[in-house]
């Protein structure tokens, strides 16, 4: 567990490094998820250590975010005039993707058993 | 009252919340719309708004688990890693089918935002909603988004996916399991892809890899193109 946790932090930092001494318009945790991604490439075996931690986090997403989420309830005022966009955007906008998405894979895939 | 406006107070609500939205679901034979984020926040809302604590105090005190995002991003590359070792020979074509989809569902979420007259901080917002939290959250500072909206956003998105997406399949007669997967992967990301691997671990493979793919291509596409998207839009 500890191994892993240093491992993410060892690459979201150099994510971070990066992303500040080279101006890249990429937030820095997305870069360290590309660098670690690239080293787990390599097959080095001490970064298989990387999956408890990885496993726990990720298996606790909603726990890191619901918080922040909890702002549309209790600062609603601010957002309540976009009702009907915010509305139209997330909800027609996620079905009409997914008849969209759905529709393409299965004309791309036809001709894949 | 002090005692309650503590992080060591916002801590153990959020905890204690999370544990019970969990058993919730559960019991609930993992239903969409009791999805442990939006259950989750009607005990905090309730306590925080008994008590008289503000949102800003409660983020604050509740800092630690946002810190923890940034490395939860970063472990969306051991997933990842593993369905492209699993699914070697067909990640290629696999990303050619992100590259389509991936600018679909954000350009659907800013196009009908914008034609709804949504100002550009609530559209960059909207933009990363089929992306994996972490990394939408990260995006949306980027783009000038709102956090709370954002991360509604992408939980909503989920959940509306997951719901429809039963219907989806049967008119458009899809009995295929990569197609599921990939698309409930490309779409609803995390959500989806719990609900993809109840169609089966094939399903799920594919729509790991999906989710993946996109939230990636997203986050190194989004924040370069936004200053033209956001001039497009002005």
């Amino acid at each position: 567990m500890l191994d892993g946790l240093l491992i993410l932090l060892a690459f979201q930092f150099a994510g971070d490094l990066l992303v500040r001494t080279l101006g890249l318009p990429l937030p820095g945790p997305v870069l360290g998820m590309v660098l670690l991604l690239i080293a787990l490439t390599t097959r080095a075996a001490v970064l298989q250590r990387v999956a408890p931690a990885a496993n726990l986090l990720i298996g606790n997403l909603t726990l890191l975010f619901f918080p922040i989420g909890i702002g549309i309830v209790l600062e609603w005022e601010r957002y309540s005039k976009h009702g009907l966009a915010l509305l139209v955007s997330i909800v027609a906008g996620t079905i009409i993707a997914l008849v969209l998405v759905t529709a393409l894979l299965k004309l791309l895939l036809r001709s894949q058993p | 009252m002090s005692a309650f406006n503590t992080p060591l107070f916002a801590l153990f609500l959020t905890l204690a919340s999370y544990r019970l939205a969990w058993w919730l679901y559960e019991r609930s034979g993992r239903h969409p719309l009791a999805h442990p984020f939006l259950v989750a926040m009607v005990p905090v809302i309730i306590t925080l708004l008994l008590l008289g604590i503000s949102y800003r105090d409660y983020l604050a005190g509740t800092a630690v688990l946002q810190f923890f995002l940034g490395p939860a991003t970063v472990a969306l590359a051991w997933p990842l890693y593993r369905q492209l070792t699993t699914l070697r020979k067909i990640w290629g074509q696999v990303l050619v089918y992100i590259l389509i989809g991936a600018p679909l569902a954000a350009g659907l979420a800013i196009g009908l935002a914008a034609m709804c007259g949504a100002p550009l901080d609530v559209i960059g917002s909207l933009a990363p909603k089929s992306i994996t939290t972490p990394i939408a959250l990260e995006v949306s500072r980027m783009t000038g988004g709102y956090p709370a909206l954002a991360a509604g956003a992408v939980a909503i998105t989920g959940i509306v996916g997951v719901l429809a997406a039963p219907l989806v399949f049967r008119l458009l007669k899809v009995s295929d399991d990569r197609i599921r997967g990939l698309a409930l992967g490309l779409v609803a990301h995390a959500i989806g892809t719990a609900r993809a691997f109840e169609y089966g671990e094939r399903a799920g493979a594919y729509s790991s890899l999906a989710l993946g793919l996109t939230g990636l291509l997203t986050a190194i596409a989004l924040p370069w193109l936004w200053p033209w998207i956001s001039a497009l839009l002005q």
